[in-house]
């Protein structure tokens, strides 16, 4: 059994090096399928922990009229209290307001003290829970508030976080998509590919047809040459991964220093790299598959 | 051994490589299939290893009946049957010796015992010294040397043969001659088809002529 399989991979390892030429072409259409897929996995990944990151800082904000009441405020506190996915409040008064606004912007600080009175208003600052209940709800939530006495403004950022997650599957079905098309040219490349080397052994084929080799003992080598293929490709296609990242990101971080920490972007996991070889490899596999069933028939 | 009944092959409409053939080959006979070039021959043959299948008619080969089985049945059938063709086909980026331990590998048989066998059916063939070599260092006499090797090394009941001789002179012919009725002499049924008259009449064995797809000449 060992002995088999250590003939089925030298056997293909020689009939992808005799047919390299051909065999860099599959190797590259598997390294760009592979190549787009782990881009998407790794951008994917990233936004993902960034809007998370997002969602758990404060994302509804309720600002208050100067002159709302202390029974309006405190009617305020209790609608957003009886919210369930409300997981925290903190009471920002008009005083703390301008004091965060002077630390944040201290260039503008000579200029609010100008100003006759603070123009700055109290607000509650609610935080949501990151897997919080319907954003049907929290609308609806906002929606109300805004109505109530006292309040002057709602803020919700959830609504454009949503905006922006939906915009995130889209791109992500989107790339899902031409990764499935990129898989498919990829699987017909090495199947051709494939077919080119056994063509060029026919010879050799049919002469261990002839003989009585067992059809498993023809074909496995074509499948291992397919397979070859795969994972080469996937290896190729992680290298220029990882290349592109080191060379992109102080470029990327640089440029959008502040709005996204991008020097926080994480390559592939292990588990991740290794999925890929050997998604690429079962691909590659079944590509060899495909040709040595077609090809080498016992008549 | 080899029982043929009514074996008809034709192609397409008109043409009938073979017609009604009937024909029986006992244990441990020697028989030469012979008829002019498109009598047949080859068919008959190609039909023998599985590689066609008749248009109608029975072929029982040691038990057998080759037109029941299935693809991988084929495959066993032929590990123990020989082949040797007109045109060698040895593997050409192999050695003779691999060329010719490839035969035993297929059949699962223990490395050791491989090589051993090889040597010996390599020895009695009389081309130990060039086991290393590739085929193409070899003239035309000693390639068809290492097929019947292959065929003879995995211990066959029966050797089949296409024209084995008909890339080569007279006396080298000959030489081959002697190492099927070498091989027919320690049991092994033998069936070769040449169109060669000269050659059947030096050898001298049991004849059967086919012509236009029929037996001219039932023995
Ligand atoms: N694959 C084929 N397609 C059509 N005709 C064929 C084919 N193979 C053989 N024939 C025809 O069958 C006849 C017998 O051929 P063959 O068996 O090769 O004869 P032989 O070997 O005695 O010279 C010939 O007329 C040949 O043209
Ligand atoms: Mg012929």
């Amino acid at each position: 059994m060992i002995g088999g399989l250590t003939y089925f991979v030298d056997e293909g390892w020689t009939s992808f090096w005799r047919g390299r030429g051909a065999s860099i072409l599959s190797l590259l259409t598997i390294a760009i399928a592979v190549f787009v897929l782990g881009l998407l996995l790794i951008v994917g990944g990233h936004a993902r922990r960034t809007i998370d990151q997002w969602s758990r800082s404060a994302e509804l904000s309720v600002y208050l009229a100067d002159g709302a009441t202390p029974d309006e405020r405190s009617a305020v506190e209790r609608a957003l209290r009886a919210e369930p996915a409300v997981i925290g409040i903190d009471v920002v008064s008009k005083a703390q307001a301008l004091a965060r606004f002077r630390r944040d912007f201290p260039d503008l600080a000579p200029a609010t003290a100008q100003a006759p009175d603070n123009p700055f208003p109290a607000s509650f600052e609610v935080r949501l829970g990151a897997s919080s209940a319907s954003g049907a709800a929290l609308d609806r939530l906002a929606a109300r508030l805004a109505t109530m006495p006292g309040v002057a403004d709602v803020r919700f950022d959830r609504r454009w976080l949503d905006r922006l997650v939906s915009l995130g599957e889209f791109v992500r079905w989107v790339g899902f998509g031409l990764t499935a098309i990129l898989v498919l040219a990829a699987a017909l490349t090495v199947t051709n590919v494939v077919r080119l080397s056994m063509h060029a052994r026919r010879d050799e084929i049919e002469i261990m047809t002839l003989v009585g080799a067992p059809m498993a003992f023809i074909r496995g080598p074509f499948v291992c040459e397919g397979m070859i293929q795969g994972g080469l490709g996937a290896v190729l296609a992680l290298g220029a991964l990882y290349a592109g990242m080191a060379l992109a990101a102080p470029h990327l971080s640089a440029m959008a220093a502040g709005l996204f920490d991008l020097g926080a972007i994480r390559f592939l996991s292990w588990t991740a790299m290794a999925g890929l070889v050997a998604g690429a490899m079962a691909v590659g596999c079944l590509g060899g598959l495909v040709a040595a069933w077609r090809t080498a028939r016992p008549r | 051994m080899i029982d043929i009944d009514g074996l008809s092959r034709r192609y397409g409409g008109a043409i009938s490589a073979l017609d009604d053939v009937t024909l029986h080959v006992g244990r441990g006979e020697f028989v030469f299939l012979t008829g002019p070039s498109g009598a047949g021959k080859s068919t008959l043959l190609r039909i023998l290893i599985g590689q066609e299948v008749p248009t109608s008619g029975r072929v029982v080969v040691d038990g057998k009946d080759l037109s029941a089985l299935k693809p991988a049945d084929i495959q066993r059938y032929r590990r123990t049957v020989g082949f040797v063709f007109q045109d060698f086909k040895l593997v050409p980026r192999k050695t003779v010796f691999e060329n010719v331990m490839f035969a035993l590998r297929i059949l699962g048989v223990p490395d050791v015992q491989q090589r051993r066998k090889t040597f010996q059916v390599l020895k009695w063939v009389g081309l130990q010294h060039r086991a290393t070599a590739y085929p193409i260092e070899l003239s035309g006499g000693e390639q068809q040397r290492v097929a019947i090797a292959r065929a003879l090394v995995n211990e066959p009941v029966l050797v089949l043969a296409d024209e084995p001789t008909g890339n080569l002179d007279p006396d080298l012919a000959i030489e081959i001659m002697d190492l099927f009725r070498d091989m027919n002499a320690g049991g092994t049924t033998v069936l070769v088809a040449t169109h060669d008259r000269e050659l059947i009449r030096r050898v001298g064995r049991r004849t059967v002529a086919l012509d236009h797809g029929r037996i001219a000449r039932p023995a």
